[in-house]
């Protein structure tokens, strides 16, 4: 009888402090709350809404410098010269008030390394054998299978977001991508199917998330090309959806983007 | 408590979001179709509301404040997309045909009736920016 009153009593215990976490979860997972609490179990806290970090005008975060900006790709020589004419190409339109027309103003989503950029909010769900991440913008999912094996690249479907398989090593993800359509370009980076992408995404605090990007490509680039991204976490946020469904941007003779007027 | 706890959580995302729209609405297409340099003040009335991704869109029929001899005309007004603008506090119904708005836009560099919105004021008198993106007005 005693035994069973405090059974009672820790269950009751339990469900409060469960209730409680949902009551207060956001008030307690500001800055303040971070510097004492331990980073959690990644395997688990990934989990969540993401954002990307720093947003723009953001003030950084004392002991989380913004990543470096993204360097130019190594492209091998004969490459190179075709990308900084199309990078020129587009910096100019965008001078001259005639941006040029993109895949993603034609509301096709960006795919894969960018949808990791966090453009819109990411939400990162952690499931048995699986780390699901989906990108707000164009509602972009991308599937994670832990510990499966990758297509060989000759039997690797293009798709958006490729083929992907992870692992853990000790606390950090280690991702590895192939498999991405050719027009699917990350800074107008042409590459061959023999890019992979391997990513490292790890927790840096409870609320802050970092993935390193490495993109090898044996075809087009001279050495591995590497960025950093960093996410913060959006306690409560909830996703909204985004269907691209009634795009008024279109391609002019020009090739530029224009604005159609009137209903 | 619940009330404060939702106010304050919105506040965070609003400002959150404020802030981090900009690469996202960019990424979209670029603004630079529209010209923020001289920017114009429009006031009429909504004829149609289009609340959808990837930009919202306000059609109306308005003239230019600041320009007496100007007529009136129908201008398409781009907004950024649902998620941008809920975050900073927009709703889907929050604007209706028939509402008298005023609205400050970066008018397009081809001339044609339409724009790029910074501001809009509401026939109640709430005022809402565009998100990070779109930038602020820079005249009254």
């Amino acid at each position: 009888m005693e035994k069973n009153t405090r059974g009672l009593r820790a269950r009751a215990l339990a469900i409060c402090a469960v209730l409680a976490s949902f009551v207060i979860g956001p008030f307690v997972s500001g800055p303040m709350a971070h510097a004492a609490s331990p980073t959690p179990d990644p395997r688990t806290a990934m989990t969540g809404s993401w954002n990307r970090y720093p947003e723009i005008d953001e003030k950084p975060r004392p002991g989380f410098p913004p990543p470096a900006p993204i360097p130019a790709p190594p492209l091998k020589a004969q490459y190179k010269t075709e990308w900084e004419a199309r990078r020129k190409a587009v910096a100019d339109a965008e001078a001259a008030g005639k941006p040029l027309y993109s895949n993603y103003t034609a509301c096709l989503p960006d795919g894969m390394p960018a949808m990791m950029m966090g453009m819109f909010p990411m939400e990162v769900l952690q499931t048995p054998g699986q780390v699901t991440i989906i990108q707000e913008a164009y509602n972009q999912v991308r599937r994670i299978y832990m510990g499966a094996s990758l297509p060989p690249i000759e039997d690797a479907e293009p798709l958006y977001w490729g083929h992907s398989t992870g692992k853990w090593e000790g606390n950090t993800l280690v991702v590895e991508t192939i498999g991405i359509k050719e027009d699917v370009r990350f800074r107008d980076t042409p590459h061959s199917n023999q890019m992979r992408i391997s990513e490292r995404l790890r927790l840096l605090s409870a609320d802050m998330m970092e993935d390193e990007v490495t993109v090898t490509d044996p075809v087009y680039l001279e050495a591995p090309w590497k960025w950093r991204w960093v996410y913060k976490r959006m306690p409560g946020y909830r996703m909204l959806e985004y269907v691209c469904e009634s795009n008024r941007e279109y391609r002019d003779e020009s090739g530029a983007a224009r604005m159609r007027i009137g209903k | 408590m619940k009330i404060e706890a939702r106010r304050r959580l919105v506040a965070l995302a609003g400002s959150l979001l404020a802030l981090g729209a900009t690469a996202a609405a960019l990424a979209h297409h670029s603004f630079a179709m529209f010209d923020s340099d001289h920017q114009v003040k429009l006031s009429g009335t909504v004829k149609h509301f289009q609340w959808t991704n990837p930009h919202v869109y306000i059609e109306m029929d308005g003239r230019n404040v600041k320009d007496e001899k100007a007529a009136e005309q129908h201008y398409t007004i781009e907004c950024a997309s649902p998620g941008i603008l809920t975050r900073i506090g927009w709703k889907f119904n929050m604007v209706k045909p028939g509402d008298t708005i005023t609205v400050i836009i970066a008018p397009l560099r081809t001339g044609e009736p339409g724009g790029l919105l910074k501001q809009i004021t509401l026939s109640d008198g709430r005022q809402f920016l565009n998100g990070g993106p779109a930038g602020k007005p820079n005249i009254e």
